[in-house]
């Protein structure tokens, strides 16, 4: 058995027990790594708990009363706590609004608040930015309005959209003029935040550059724009999707528009895209017609629920159900002129759903 | 060629593909951990913002049950309370010989209706759709039996009414805010096609009224291992994958896909044993054969709770069809390997399966074997074959720990210390005997893939963590 000790066997062997070294110690340095990590998070949790709870009535206070909110003996706050009284302070003032929020704006002032988030405001870090730039939207706080413009761009998502919304907070004239034709080239901006952004800036100001943005972007953009048109005033919607059923052949376009028609407006146009050759866009028109159509349109609703897609036969047979003038006898009266078995079908389906056998 | 060579090259193959299997995993992990953190990194902001809004995508939540009885109420009563703004269930009875349809038309109270039925995927004939007179989001789809969950699940796929399909196993139990969290990818990324979470072991939890109120260890030794197990499966075997759209896995008993992405490839294969990984290999096909971008992703946020098997049997069985189905679903989309625009999927993630993952139950038993006939046969010395098993265990030891570790890292879901102490435990025990038979059975299952063997619904012996409260 000499061959075993051969230089070449002992290689190997010696590099399976200087493995087998590595791989003991790498794995008590994890094991020690997560205990310590354990260890380490009890700690802080009951820390920040001990934390919460002062600051969680001190906030809930000065909610209430403006006097407190300026006369509070605050608790102190040590060094290792500023992050937790940044993000508690900016849990509380998020789900406040009014005098509450002013009170609140006046605790983190005196609290020091504005001091802790400019600090956070230039660290190389993108989260104490993101917390940063949340508080100072929080505080309303003007003298730092450019500081966070500057953020609009960042690559970062996170950090570019709260910096819009923050924006937006602090001097919401300002800010909704530059944001919103952002927001065509910003797609990895969440949609919920820009939706609720442009909701608490308010549809007066939103109205103008929004109707710009999407009267002046390409197809596709308008359909992605469009997404948040109903955050715009009444009138001004209805305006600009009319111009936009009458103007536009783009089915993207057609259907992202359809889908916010509320009033009789371009009515005739809609009746004639129960042709058009996309069927997400019959399908839209359908739709419509079921809330806005007349006598005149049952005929064309009809000729829908034979059409090859089956989502365009039930928005139709949907649609001849919920229409005001025709009553459960007239609807049966449909289904028995109806010689296409998808029709028949189609029509039973949605007779059913309102309840009419 | 002397014994002397054959033994000493026999040791190099087997010490360069564990090095070679093991640096694989490893590379997952530390790809796993940065995907991890940045995940949680934006989570907190999501969180925050996470206002319903007319934003959101409704999503069709499809639940195939053959023979569920026992807890099909708890679990449609617990998916009826899911935190989400727009979503319907559909429960898909695939021809039970059991009161499972009985029993849903009695408690929700289900009446047949005419709907305008039409099957976009293919799948066995429909008997009747049933619509709820008290739950205006639930139906049950009523069908001859297919024989397998991919042909019950393509029924609920074809009366899906909304943009995004959840195919959801029926003794799931998902977290209340499963869906919120698993369609974030969807949100933030439009070229999304599928999303996968996080699936963890139910046993020893406790659960109420089909929602999980309490996160414990199972007390059987076998769904003990499985924590473990799962722990690497999801946190590093998934995570690793996902961020360079190299998963090949969305686990059947929760995936979230794009409908039409779906109809488009098919739907799923009711001929396929893994029904689960063979359409999202069939998905990666059909993206890559567009040759526009999608992305395959994965949320690493525990979403769903699964029963695992506590008998060998069981066991033995589910990993037989696991590692038969693996070697089918690659066989199927084989084109994928040769495709020149396959990116991660063929350069990468298909080879590494196919090397280590379909193959390496044939060289870890071959391995063992060689190492442990060498010793008796004296070719090598008892030390020196102790030394290789101990690199082998050391190794496995390794992969468990740093999945622990993750698991500390993100959601740390086992909170008492007790807990921490046993899953280390597990961690080295699981590798004296059981890694070595897992091994044995995957070498089973393909061998069974060679035979060509079809697979059938299986009913597993199960805990009762669903099992319907009186």
């Amino acid at each position: 058995m000499e061959w075993l000790f051969r230089s070449e066997f002992d290689a190997l062997t010696t590099a399976a027990l200087w493995s087998i070294a590595a791989v003991l110690v790498t794995t008590l340095i994890l094991f020690v790594y997560t205990m310590g990590l354990r260890l380490a998070t009890i700690a802080a949790n009951r820390k920040r708990a001990r934390f919460i709870r002062t600051w969680r009535d001190v906030f809930a206070e000065a909610m209430l009363s403006e006097t407190a909110a300026r006369n509070f003996k605050l608790p102190k706050v040590r060094r290792s706590d500023r992050t937790d009284l940044l993000e508690e302070w900016n849990r509380a003032r998020s789900i406040v609004d009014g005098s509450a929020a002013d009170n609140l704006v006046t605790l983190g002032r005196r609290a020091g608040v504005p001091e802790l988030a400019l600090r956070l405001l230039h660290k190389r870090r993108v989260q104490p930015r993101i917390l940063a730039a949340q508080t100072f939207g929080h505080l309303r706080d003007r003298e730092r309005r450019d500081e966070i413009r500057q953020l609009l761009n960042h690559d970062n998502t996170a950090l570019s959209i709260t910096a819009a919304v923050a924006l937006v907070e602090i001097d919401p004239d300002f800010a909704v003029p530059i944001v919103v034709p952002m927001i065509e080239t910003r797609r990895d901006w969440p949609k919920n935040r820009v939706a609720n952004m442009l909701r608490e800036a308010g549809s007066g100001r939103v109205s103008e550059p929004m109707y710009r943005a999407i009267r002046s972007a390409t197809n596709e953009s308008k359909t992605y724009l469009l997404q948040f048109a109903r955050l715009v005033e009444p009138e001004v919607l209805d305006a600009l999707i009319d111009d936009l059923i009458r103007s536009s052949n783009d089915p993207g376009v057609l259907n992202a528009a359809l889908k916010l028609v509320s009033g009789v407006r371009g009515v005739p146009r809609i009746a004639a895209l129960t042709q058009h050759e996309a069927w997400f866009v019959r399908m839209q028109s359908a739709k419509v017609l079921g809330r806005v159509g007349q006598q005149e349109h049952l005929s064309l609703l009809e000729s829908l629920l034979d059409d090859k897609e089956w989502w365009v036969r039930y928005r139709a047979a949907q649609a001849i159900s919920s229409l005001p003038f025709l009553g459960p006898n007239q609807l049966r009266q449909i289904r028995e002129r109806q010689d296409d078995r998808f029709a028949c079908d189609i029509l039973q389906q949605s007779f059913a759903e309102v309840g009419i056998a | 060629m002397t014994l002397q060579d054959v033994v000493i090259s026999g040791q190099w193959v087997f010490l360069a593909y564990f090095v070679g299997i093991n640096a694989g995993y490893l590379m997952q992990n530390v790809i796993a951990a940065f995907g991890i953190r940045r995940y949680l990194q934006t989570a907190e902001q999501y969180e925050a913002e996470s206002v319903f809004s007319s934003l959101d995508i409704p999503i069709s939540l499809v639940v195939p049950a053959f023979n569920e009885s026992a807890s099909i109420i708890t679990s449609v009563k617990a998916m009826l309370q899911l935190e989400y703004p727009q979503y319907e269930l559909i429960v898909v009875n695939d021809g039970s010989t059991d009161d499972t349809l009985e029993k849903l038309v009695d408690e929700f109270g289900m009446r047949e209706f005419p709907e305008a039925y039409r099957a976009r995927v293919p799948c066995e004939p429909v008997r009747g759709i049933y619509k709820s007179t008290r739950q205006g989001n639930l139906r049950v789809v009523d069908k001859e039996n297919g024989g397998s969950k991919a042909d019950a699940s393509n029924a609920g796929i074809n009366v899906a009414r909304y943009p995004l399909v959840c195919v959801v196993d029926a003794d799931s139990i998902l977290q209340p805010d499963a869906l919120r969290r698993v369609v974030r990818p969807f949100l933030e990324d439009p070229t999304t096609v599928a999303v996968g979470g996080t699936v963890r072991i139910s046993n020893g939890c406790t659960v109420r009224q089909g929602f999980l109120e309490k996160v414990g260890l199972p007390t059987n030794f076998l769904a003990l291992v499985q924590v473990v197990e799962y722990l690497r499966a999801f946190l590093f075997g998934r995570m690793g994958w996902s961020p360079i759209n190299g998963l090949l896995i969305i686990s059947g008993a929760f995936g979230l896909f794009h409908k039409e992405t779906l109809v488009e490839a098919g739907g799923y294969n009711p001929k396929a044993v893994g029904e689960d990984m063979e359409l999202v290999l069939r998905l990666h096909r059909l993206m890559k054969s567009k040759g526009k971008p999608y992305r395959i992703t994965f949320v690493p946020d525990p979403v769903c709770w699964t029963d695992a098997p506590e008998s060998i049997k069981d066991l033995k069985s589910q990993r037989v069809r696991w590692q038969n189905g693996l070697g089918q679903a690659l066989m199927l989309n084989k084109s994928l390997i040769t495709n020149s625009r396959g990116g991660a999927v063929s350069w990468v993630a298909i080879p590494f399966y196919i090397i280590f993952e379909l193959f390496g139950p044939i060289v870890e038993v071959a391995g063992y074997l060689f190492i442990i006939t060498c010793a008796i046969m004296g070719w090598i010395a008892w030390p020196q074959a102790l030394v290789f098993l101990g690199l082998a265990i050391g190794l496995g030891v390794l992969l468990s720990t740093s999945a622990i570790m993750l698991e500390e890292l993100s959601f740390h879901m086992y909170p008492r210390f007790k807990q921490l102490a046993v899953l280390y435990l597990i961690a080295i025990v699981e590798n004296f005997g059981f890694r070595q038979l897992t091994a044995i059975w995957r070498f089973q299952g393909l061998m069974r893939w060679f035979g060509g063997r079809e697979h059938k619904w299986e009913t597993l012996t199960r805990s009762s963590n669903l099992a319907d409260e009186a």
